[in-house]
């Protein structure tokens, strides 16, 4: 019966693959011996990034992460050897969504997690992370601290849950050859700017538009563009408010830039699409947090042909130095301080952790001068919020001083201010604010905020 | 020969089919029977903002479900892919499954070289599709940037472009041109499938009977309706079943073609589902959706069933 | 709907809409033009169809100029003054370098080793969910299936269809049970595996179907072979195994297969019961690799090339299988 020929064929394929995996694959996969059980009085200590310390493909996305993982690990353990065993168990983007259900449900649950200071609120509504007041405010570089950060990390209750490490201003990075003037400081310079480059055959403008990543878009250009003409997302007590005059004038103005043609097809892809835009000097600016801008917009060619192609964090620094691309703050109308959101990142010890002690002696140890300046360059992304690690020579560079400039000259809030629903609010907002902007240019604008705010609202 | 031993062989044998099923009867009770059964208690369930205790709210989560803007909308994408999916899909079976039928040398080759999508899964081929229309890098998106052929002062791009509706900008149809990418893509997925099942419907009707009435003076539609289709019409029951069960659980394609979007023009009812459970953590409203699906499948198909009994009679 | 044009010319080349209308035009059709026709649309139906593993295949191929290269072309043969030339091409493996990220290593057997986690983690995790998950698939559904046609006793039809209709409620509704319950076994069974939870998992996942499959082979099996059996002094249980399974063997290596390439293609299960990256499998992997190389078609491109090709092996291997069990499945289901 030809059948068991095809089994045997099937077979032999299988048992072929087995072997090329046996034979090709490490022995063992480092991760997977250091997640034994520490001996010898040692206590593990583990954590969860978005980056991957197995990850060695040196063009990955978060490559920067990845390394500095792989190279800060073996340190860690060296330094604390017969005490503490430092593992990371990698995730992707979702890392705060799959912290609340592993608490939620007494999974596996890390001891210490790097987090993004929006993350805070759902992790308070969901009772997801431990408050630290006491030990932020008894630890020694507690004094150290940016007050407005702190901010960042403080719940309703007036309670701290994030120690903050470092903070992205979003700001706006732009070509200094395609901007000759400087990057316009008023949306009416801007428009006539952007017609300007157009008629070039150039964008003036790229930026994240799309509701990619259940609408990631909210806390970035829609926010900056939204605060810099006077609006936002709430009313300050906890309900959304979105159909305000400033609000309306905001979306006219970012649907004027879609429908002129100002900005490309491409902004509205997701998934990081719209950064080729800029990194080929296709499109003029970029307004986005310092980090992304530091930590992924490489290689990059300037409009003059210039290429800084090390596909690291030292192309921004190099074009920043050479004055090629400059920082500013971003545009807003005649008479009002530009807006920003300010991303600050940070750890939080989650409720379950096994280990918070040794969770506390890890963020410590971040918090040295020296260790935290490498966490903030490689690990964190931005500008550090401790005035000892601010003072370090690797933020005196060029781009740290314009980009600190520029946050420090605009209004920087976080963007959800005092909304709790974070999810709900994200996707609520970037798909309102798509949708008026791109997919129905003529639609009545107050209607839909107005519908949108009620959406959130009802079942507050 | 003991009295003891003859027992407790009769005992096993007795006892033989239970054994035999136990296995299966645990497993597909605690990994599907048990987790249905607790995702309907959990419809009726809010978790605490806070606390995380649960609360039984009675059917306060079916009626936000219902009042949400998000739900009437992914239901409305559902019907429209789901509508597309199955047309598409059966007319271009049939067709395809025809051309299959006439025994040619190459035959087994060319059912072999269609198959092959079938076995790819459902996120590569989503991740293969999404390349093809990426803007600007993406194979197809000059064809679709032409303005000669889409309008619009730049064409359409696949990933981005609205609905145009002009009616109003709340009618859903004709969807946007994401959701008929999406159709595309999951029709030429499960095409091959479809294909083998009517073709194994073909190939029982015997080919005598098809040229007699073609000889007869029958049109090829006159044989095709009064011959072929009530002789496979079980068969294109069983496809119908596969493509609704297939088409409103399917969620693979969604996730890596369009995650959604454009805005939530590719929402489709098994996306929210994910989004709702797994990016807003709001199992209480998911589990509530889970259910209306699970009753939304079985509708169909005991819709699909009855229509196919009633044409049975009627011919 | 939008159709292609070559599913058009597909449909209109269908001989039954075209049927001829004398005997002499039925035989002219059938000895000389038909062939010809029939090979032409199958051949363009398979273009269709292989189209986007045939130009994935090519992305996979490109080095990263030609993939952000705008406007894009197929083949990256192109030079200042011909639009095709051979030896202009300008193909690179770099995408398939990201994924298996060789580094030299003198102790390995070949001098190096992959330490893409492709292949150190995802791939190995997928084989062995996926040979795991068959193998417990065919076991159980043979035994099961085996007693729901060789006996009547009551609740033997309510749970054919009971099982049948489970099919209905979506995946994703059962995995949040799922995911207590894999905490919750965790916490009471020390040296508790989660690989294996994943394998029962997939196996309940594919029970039903396989169940439905293999009654139906063993319903084609006479009896009369067992009761011939049993009077000689066979038990029950040596004619299931020695009669009446090699019987069903096809059937059983559909269910198998079928099974196989099922989890293999899984990614949403194995993507939220497993919380570790460890203990994921290849598809996370190509979803790892749209989320960790965003914008490298290229590599990604690769990723899913690799990750399909073994499927598309062992289908082309045992397409008759496949085929066998797909219509029986759907017949009996």
């Amino acid at each position: 019966m030809s059948i068991y020929r095809k089994c045997w064929s099937f077979a032999s394929v299988i048992i072929a693959l087995l072997v090329c995996v046996a034979c090709v694959a490490p022995p063992a996969a480092p991760g997977a011996s250091s997640a034994a059980p520490a001996s010898g009085g040692e206590t593990e200590i583990i954590s969860w990034y978005y980056y991957d310390q197995n990850n060695t493909d040196p063009q990955a996305n978060e490559r920067v992460g990845n390394f500095y993982l792989a190279k800060t690990i073996p340190l860690f353990n060296e330094q604390f050897k017969g005490k503490y065993t430092w593992s990371n168990v990698p995730h992707d983007y979702n890392l705060a969504l799959d912290l609340v259900t592993a608490v939620q449900n007494k999974g596996d649950i890390p001891d210490v997690m790097r987090m993004g200071a929006s993350d805070l609120p759902t992790f308070i509504v969901n009772n997801t992370v431990q408050d630290l007041t006491d030990f932020i405010k008894s630890a020694p570089w507690y004094s150290e601290l940016d007050p407005k950060a702190l901010t960042a990390c403080t719940g309703p209750d007036g309670k701290l849950y994030c120690v903050p490490i470092s903070e992205s201003p979003y700001v706006v990075f732009y070509w200094s050859d395609l901007y000759p003037n400087g990057f316009p400081k008023t949306t009416d310079e801007f428009l006539k700017e952007a017609a300007a480059l157009k008629s070039q055959g150039k964008y003036a403008l790229t930026y994240w538009g799309s509701t990619a990543f259940d609408g990631e878009a909210a806390g970035r250009y829609y926010f900056q563009v939204l605060s810099s003409f006077g609006g936002g997302y709430d009313d300050g007590k906890g309900s959304m408010l979105l159909n305000t005059p400033e609000n309306i004038k905001a979306v006219e103005f970012m649907r004027e830039i879609v429908t002129k043609g100002y900005s490309s097809e491409s902004v509205f892809v997701g998934n990081f699409e719209e950064e080729a835009a800029f990194k080929d000097a296709e499109a003029g600016a970029f307004p986005t947090g310092f980090f992304v801008a530091y930590q992924y917009l490489n290689p990059l060619t300037s409009p003059k042909g210039t290429a800084y192609k090390s596909a690291t964090a030292k192309d921004m620094e190099d074009a920043v130095k050479a004055g090629e691309i400059k920082i500013a703050p971003s545009f807003a109308p005649e008479g009002k301080q530009p807006g920003c959101h300010n991303d600050v990142f940070g750890f939080v010890i989650p409720n379950g952790a096994k280990n918070p002690e040794g969770a506390k002696a890890y963020i410590n140890w971040v918090m040295d001068p020296t260790n935290g300046v490498d966490w903030v360059l490689n690990a964190g992304g931005g500008l550090p919020v401790a005035k000892s690690m601010l003072s370090n020579a690797a933020f005196q560079t060029e781009v740290f001083k314009q980009g600190a400039t520029a946050g420090a000259a605009s209004d920087c809030r976080a963007w959800y201010g005092s909304l709790l629903k974070i999810p709900e609010a994200k996707k609520i907002i970037a798909t309102t604010l798509f949708d008026l902007i791109k997919s129905n240019p003529t639609a009545d604008i107050a209607a839909a905020l107005t519908k949108a705010q009620d959406e959130y609202n009802k079942n507050k | 020969m003991t009295p003891r031993k003859v027992r407790s062989g009769n005992f096993i044998a007795r006892l033989l089919p239970f054994w035999l099923l136990l296995p299966s009867l645990l497993i597909i009770g605690a990994i599907q029977l048990y987790p249905t059964l607790f995702s309907f208690l959990l419809s009726t369930q809010r978790v605490e903002s806070g606390t995380g205790r649960q609360l039984f709210v009675g059917l306060a989560n079916f009626r936000r479900l219902f009042t949400s803007s998000e739900f009437t909308q992914s239901l409305v994408h559902t019907a429209i892919f789901l509508l597309g999916y199955a047309i598409l899909t059966m007319s271009l079976a049939f067709g395809v499954a025809l051309l299959l039928k006439q025994r040619i040398r190459l035959t087994p080759v060319y059912i072999t070289l269609i198959f092959v999508p079938w076995v790819i899964s459902d996120v590569i081929a989503g991740v293969v599709w999404r390349l093809f229309v990426v803007p600007e890098y993406g194979q197809f998106s000059p064809f679709f940037a032409n303005p000669s052929l889409f309008g619009e002062p730049n064409g359409i791009s696949i990933l981005t472009s609205p609905a145009h509706n002009q009616i109003s900008p709340d009618f859903p149809f004709p969807p946007a041109p994401a959701l008929i990418f999406l159709i595309v893509a999951a029709v030429w997925k499960i095409l091959p499938f479809i294909t083998l099942l009517i073709l194994g419907a073909l190939q029982t009707v015997p080919t005598e009977v098809q040229e007699s009435a073609a000889i007869d003076g029958a049109t090829g539609l006159q044989a095709l309706r009064f011959i072929t289709l009530p002789l496979i019409l079980p068969m294109l029951t069983v496809a119908l079943f596969n493509l609704i069960l297939g088409g409103v659980n399917g969620v693979g394609m969604v996730f890596s073609l369009t995650g959604g979007g454009p805005g939530t023009s590719t929402e489709v009812l098994s996306y929210l589902l994910y989004s709702l459970g797994f990016s807003k953590l709001d199992f209480g409203l998911a589990a509530a959706l889970s259910v209306f699906i699970a009753i939304l499948n079985l509708g169909l198909i005991t819709l699909t069933l009855r229509t196919s009994r009633a044409y049975e009679e009627n011919i | 709907m939008k159709k292609t044009s070559d599913e058009q010319l597909v449909l209109q080349l269908d001989p039954n809409a075209v049927s001829p209308k004398t005997k002499a035009r039925l035989l002219y059709m059938r000895k000389v033009a038909r062939p010809w026709l029939l090979n032409l649309a199958l051949l363009i139906v398979c273009v269709v169809m292989l189209y986007p593993i045939i130009s994935t295949t090519i992305l996979s191929l490109k080095p990263p100029e030609e993939v952000r290269r705008k406007p894009p072309v197929f083949l990256p043969c192109d030079n200042p003054t011909q639009s095709f030339a051979l030896g202009a091409c300008r193909f690179s493996l770099e995408g398939y370098a990201r994924i298996f990220l060789l580094r030299p290593d003198p102790a390995s057997m070949f001098g190096f080793v992959v330490t893409g986690r492709l292949f150190s983690q995802y791939l190995p995790n997928t084989l062995f969910y996926a040979t795991a998950a068959a193998i417990g698939t065919t076991l159980f559904s043979g035994m099961a299936a085996y007693v729901l046609s060789r006996y009547r006793f009551r609740g033997r039809q309510f749970f054919l269809v009971g099982i049948l209709a489970l099919a209905g409620v979506p995946l994703l509704t059962m995995l949040l049970a799922l995911y207590q319950m894999n905490i919750n076994l965790r916490r009471l069974l020390p040296g508790y595996d989660e690989r294996w939870f994943m394998v029962i998992v997939y196996i309940g996942f594919e029970l039903p179907f396989a169940i439905w499959v293999v009654k139906g082979f063993f319903d084609t099996i006479p009896r009369e072979l067992e009761e011939a059996a049993k009077i000689d002094g066979c038990t029950p249980l040596g004619a299931l195994l020695w009669i009446v399974a090699p019987l069903a063997a096809p059937g059983l290596a559909s269910i198998f297969l079928l099974a196989y390439v099922n989890v293999w293609n899984e990614f949403i299960a194995n993507y939220l019961l497993m919380s570790k990256a460890t203990l994921r499998g290849a598809m996370y992997g190509v979803y790892d690799y749209i989320a960790q190389s965003l914008t490298s078609y290229n590599a990604l491109a690769a990723a899913c090339i690799i990750v399909m090709l073994p499927v598309i092996v062992v289908f082309l291997l045992t397409r008759n299988v496949f085929f066998r069990s797909m219509l029986e499945g759907a017949l009996k289901g």
